[in-house]
C-alpha cells in the first residue's frame, strides 16, 4: 500500500488515485478546492488525470473568511 | 454621477466599497452584511481545509455577481505570497489577488520589499495585483511601475479601528498616483471612509469596523451611504477653506440698521 500526506496527515491511497478521488475521499465539496502537490499547484482541470503517488505531499485548501 | 465608475484593470465597478469576510458571527450575517454594503469586489483568504472542524463553503454565501479578491494573508515573505497566489488561481478563484506580506504579528504591518518583489513576480505571472501597503508614495510609485492594478495604503493598524491616521501620506498617494488608491484597514467609522473618499481616494476596504458592529448589517448600509455621500463631496468639489468667517446673508439692508 503506498501513501501520501495531505495537509500533514499520513493518507493511505487507493490504487490509481487521482485528485479528484482524493477530494471525494476527504469529502471536500465546494465550488473551490484548491490543491498543491510536492509544493506546486494542480489545476483544477487536471484533477480528473493527475494521479497520486508514494510520497507525495499533498496540501488542500479552500477560500476562507478574511479582509 | 451616474456614470462615475471605479475601473481597475479596465474592469467597472459601481460600488467603491469593497469589503472582507472576516470577523462575522456568521456566513449568513456576513452575506446580509456584504448585500447591504453593495460591495462587489470582496475578499476572501485562502487556508488549508482542517479536517477535524468542518465549516461551510464561504463562497456559497457570496452571490455570483460579487467578484471574491483572494488574500495572500499568511505570507511572511514574497515566495510565501506568491505560492498562495498561484493556488489559489490553480484551483478556480479569479486572477486577482490582494498581495499582503506581513512579517510582522504584532502591528501587521506590511513588509514593503517582499511586497515589491511578489508584485513584479505575479504582474509577469499574468495577475492583477492589488498590494496592501503602507503609505509611502515613493513604494507606490515603484508598485506602479510594477504593474500593479492600485496601491492599497493602510490608514492605521489592521483591524484597529483607529481611523485616517495616515492622513498626510495617503493624500501625498493621491496626488501623485495613476493607479486607483484604496484605502485599506484601520477605518473605524463611517465619517472617516467619507473623509478619505472626499479628499480622493478611489475607494475604501472595510473589514473589521463593519463585522465587529453591534449590528454589521445596518454599519455595512452606514459605510454604503458614507462612502457614496464622500465621493460625490469629491466630484462636487469642496470649497476650501478660509481663514476668516463670511457672511451667508446679505450685509446690507439690514432690518435692524435703519
Amino acid at each position: 500500500m503506498s501513501h501520501c500526506t495531505v495537509n500533514g496527515r499520513r493518507h493511505q491511497l487507493e490504487e490509481g488515485e487521482t485528485v479528484a478521488r482524493l477530494l471525494e475521499r476527504l469529502g471536500v465539496a465546494g465550488r473551490y478546492a484548491l490543491v498543491e502537490r510536492n509544493r506546486e499547484p494542480v489545476e483544477r482541470s487536471r484533477y480528473e488525470e493527475v494521479k497520486l503517488g508514494e510520497g507525495d505531499r499533498i496540501i488542500v485548501a479552500r477560500p476562507v473568511a478574511g479582509g | 454621477m451616474t456614470d462615475d465608475e471605479l475601473i481597475i484593470a479596465g474592469r467597472s465597478f459601481h460600488s467603491r466599497l469593497i469589503t472582507g469576510t472576516g470577523k462575522y458571527a456568521s456566513f449568513a450575517q456576513m452575506a446580509e452584511a456584504i448585500d447591504a454594503s453593495g460591495a462587489e469586489l470582496v475578499t476572501v483568504a485562502v487556508r488549508r481545509v482542517d479536517f477535524d472542524e468542518r465549516t461551510g463553503d464561504i463562497t456559497s454565501f457570496l452571490p455570483e455577481s460579487v467578484l471574491l479578491l483572494p488574500n495572500t494573508s499568511g505570507a511572511e515573505t514574497a515566495d510565501e505570497a506568491v505560492r498562495i497566489a498561484r493556488l489559489a488561481r490553480a484551483g478556480g478563484l479569479p486572477t486577482w489577488i490582494k498581495l499582503e506580506v506581513i512579517p510582522d504579528p504584532r502591528n501587521l504591518l506590511p513588509d514593503p520589499l517582499e511586497t515589491l518583489r511578489a508584485a513584479e513576480t505575479l504582474v509577469a505571472d499574468g495577475f492583477t495585483v492589488l498590494p496592501y501597503m503602507f503609505p509611502d508614495p515613493v513604494l507606490a510609485r515603484r508598485l506602479e511601475e510594477a504593474g500593479c492594478a492600485t496601491v492599497m495604503p493602510l490608514a492605521a493598524p489592521i483591524g484597529s479601528g483607529r481611523g485616517l491616521k495616515l492622513r498626510e501620506a495617503i493624500r501625498i498617494m493621491i496626488e501623485e498616483a495613476r493607479v486607483p488608491v484604496i484605502v485599506d484597514a484601520g477605518l473605524g467609522a463611517p465619517s472617516e471612509a467619507a473623509e478619505a473618499m472626499e479628499f480622493g481616494a478611489d475607494a475604501v476596504l472595510v473589514n473589521t469596523a463593519i463585522a465587529r458592529a453591534a449590528d454589521p448589517v445596518l454599519m455595512a448600509a452606514a459605510f454604503r451611504q458614507a462612502v457614496e455621500a464622500g465621493r460625490r463631496a469629491f466630484c462636487a468639489g469642496l470649497m476650501g477653506e478660509r481663514r476668516d468667517a463670511e457672511a451667508s446673508s446679505p450685509l446690507a439692508a439690514s432690518i435692524a440698521g435703519s
